[in-house]
């Protein structure tokens, strides 16, 4: 096929996948309720758990900020990760492999429309921690809060592209995966502390086998430029630790899916239901 | 045996031959460790870092007793969630993933049984979490120093066990209700409440931190009852002097906490009963109960 039909092949079926997923947000807007507005309660839990213990305010950031890049990382695992798992139980997999379109335009398709509804839940958490908790974010740069946020988003997605190969070769245990790579990530990455304490904690090769996952070096990040606070490494370094990750997650995303894809047909697992 | 009986039999095991043989055992038991053992090692993580920063700035210390209050109260909360998601997203997964529930519907089996039954196999699952996680918990020196329990503490948490669990059970319905008139989205449905329920019961923090009208609020919810209870029964009550022996709890004694975890919990069942059944018709009429989206 010409690479010219071959990328309008791509962006057309990108943009089909997406649309499910952005037109959902607009019919059935119970969601803002119950994906917004309710979570943000346990955010504001773990704000007055530190208000409680009088620690000074950037912690409470530290939870809003959090949260928000919480949103995006339940987004990658439900809805990229274990969606093909799903796309398979729904009988919609097997239509996807047949038709010309490439598996990797179905999976952009996913993250784009996943990270448009997850920006609005995202940016609604920010909000409201803001006002609620009287959070203020002076970033050093808008620029770099936005190349920071750009490539963690990158290497995220690329994440959840790998694991939407991976999980083709799964059956129910796709989802009790998906499930435990909750907390213990949340835990690693330190979502609602400064990434230094783990290392004070425990030792400093925790929090560096954390940085495997794009969020860690992502959230220390925008934290350092959100709140001009010390990082576990320096600004740059995470930086340069986003773009690669970024670059391997996508390079595997594509060599898994290939490789995967291939595996699922010769082991017909590609139609195998209800496991 | 009666309908209900064999159909709340039946449902269980399924249940828990869906929460565990996907894995084989060691896997399935580390399963259960890892995701409440971390969930609570970040609040622990949480506490000292907030620790450092305190006495980085010259503030005054924290009180240690809050340690185990956290720890403890984290893991009893752990049942609470397991509960809530278990009997709701049984809706959902026999709905949209295996295409059940329009059968088990049609069948004799008790509709409301077969929920119960799935709730309980969750249940276990995060009894034993939670039981593992305050295990763990007494490997932490300053959680393990700062528990006061006593034979006489400990002789209150069957009572609270047992109201404990028509509690869930009452709560787990009315979200299950909830979700069978929605789409698969309602999966988070379980999640954003258990937030709701998590900040409103003074799970993590004291209620008096609350702006007084939210502190009425949590106090109509019988999990605060209820994780009170367990609290005082496991970690003992708070020592005289501590800022935890200033909420709006600390007057009750445990007969009373267990009166007015009864008389709440008595008030979800009834709403429980008429939601779940007002839910049900809506949905039946509906065509909800077939119903599958692809989001």
């Amino acid at each position: 096929m010409p690479l010219r039909e071959s990328l309008n092949l791509f962006a057309v079926a990108a943009h089909a996948r997406t649309y499910p997923r952005v037109a959902w947000m607009f019919r059935n807007r119970t969601w803002l309720i119950q994906e917004t507005l309710l979570p943000l309660m346990s955010v504001a839990a773990l704000a007055y758990v530190y208000r409680w213990m009088n620690a000074p305010n950037e912690y409470i950031g530290i939870v809003i900020l959090g949260a928000a890049m919480t949103t995006f990382w339940l987004n990658v695992l439900w809805s990229m990760g274990a969606h093909l798992y799903w796309e398979r139980d729904g009988g919609n997999l097997e239509l996807y492999v047949m038709s010309p379109a490439p598996m990797m335009s179905i999976l952009a398709g996913m993250a784009v429309g996943g990270m448009t509804t997850t920006v609005v839940r995202a940016v609604t958490i920010l909000i409201a921690g803001m006002l609620i908790f009287d959070i203020s974010f002076h970033p050093t740069s808008w620029w770099l809060l936005l190349l920071v946020f750009a490539l963690t988003m990158v290497a995220l997605y690329g994440l959840g592209m790998m694991f939407a190969s991976v999980f083709l070769l799964f059956g129910r245990e796709a989802w009790h995966t998906v499930n435990l790579l909750q907390e213990p990530v949340y835990l690693l990455t330190g979502m609602n502390f400064p990434l230094k304490a783990l290392g004070q904690m425990t030792h400093y090769a925790v929090p560096a086998v954390g940085l495997l996952i794009p969020l860690t070096a992502g959230i220390d990040a925008l934290r350092q430029v959100l709140f001009r606070i010390d990082g576990f490494l320096p600004l740059w370094t995470e930086i340069g630790i986003l773009a690669v990750l970024g670059v391997i997650f996508l390079g595997l995303a594509k060599f898994c899916l290939d490789l995967l894809e291939r595996k699922a047909k010769a082991e017909g697992t590609l139609t195998v239901k209800w496991q | 045996m009666p309908e209900p009986l064999r159909t709340l039999r039946w449902s269980t095991w399924l249940g828990w031959q869906i929460e565990s043989n996907w894995a084989d055992v060691r896997l399935f038991l580390l399963y259960l460790v890892v995701k409440p053992v971390c969930g609570a090692m970040m609040l622990v993580c949480m506490f000292y870092a907030a620790k450092y920063a305190v006495a980085a700035a010259s503030r005054p210390p924290l009180p240690v007793e809050y340690l185990p209050y956290l720890y403890v109260s984290n893991a009893c909360y752990g049942l609470v969630g397991c509960v809530m998601f278990g009997m709701s997203y049984v809706v959902i997964s026999d709905r949209e993933n295996y295409r059940m529930l329009k059968y088990i519907f049609i069948s004799p089996a008790q509709f409301q049984a077969y929920f119960v039954g799935r709730g309980l196999a969750r249940g276990l699952e995060g009894f034993v979490g939670g039981g593992i996680t305050l295990a763990v918990g007494l490997m932490i020196p300053d959680v393990r120093a700062h528990l006061h329990y006593s034979a006489e503490s400990l002789a209150w948490l069957p009572v609270f066990l047992a109201l404990g669990v028509v509690m869930l059970w009452a709560c787990g319905m009315i979200l299950a209700s909830a979700v069978l008139n929605m789409s698969r989205s309602g999966m988070f449905l379980s999640e954003g409440v258990a937030g709701v329920v998590y900040f409103l019961s003074g799970v993590v923090f004291p209620l008096n931190v609350l702006p007084k009208w939210l502190q009425y609020v949590g106090q109509c919810l019988p999990t605060t009852y209820w994780l009170e209870g367990m609290r005082r029964a496991i970690a003992g009550p708070a020592p005289d002097g501590s800022p935890l022996a200033d909420t709006p709890l600390s007057g009750y004694t445990n007969v009373e906490l267990a009166g007015l975890l009864l008389v709440t919990t008595i008030g979800l069942v009834v709403v429980s009963q008429w939601f779940y059944r007002w839910s049900l018709r809506k949905a039946w009429r509906n065509g909800k109960l077939e119903e599958t989206t692809g989001v």
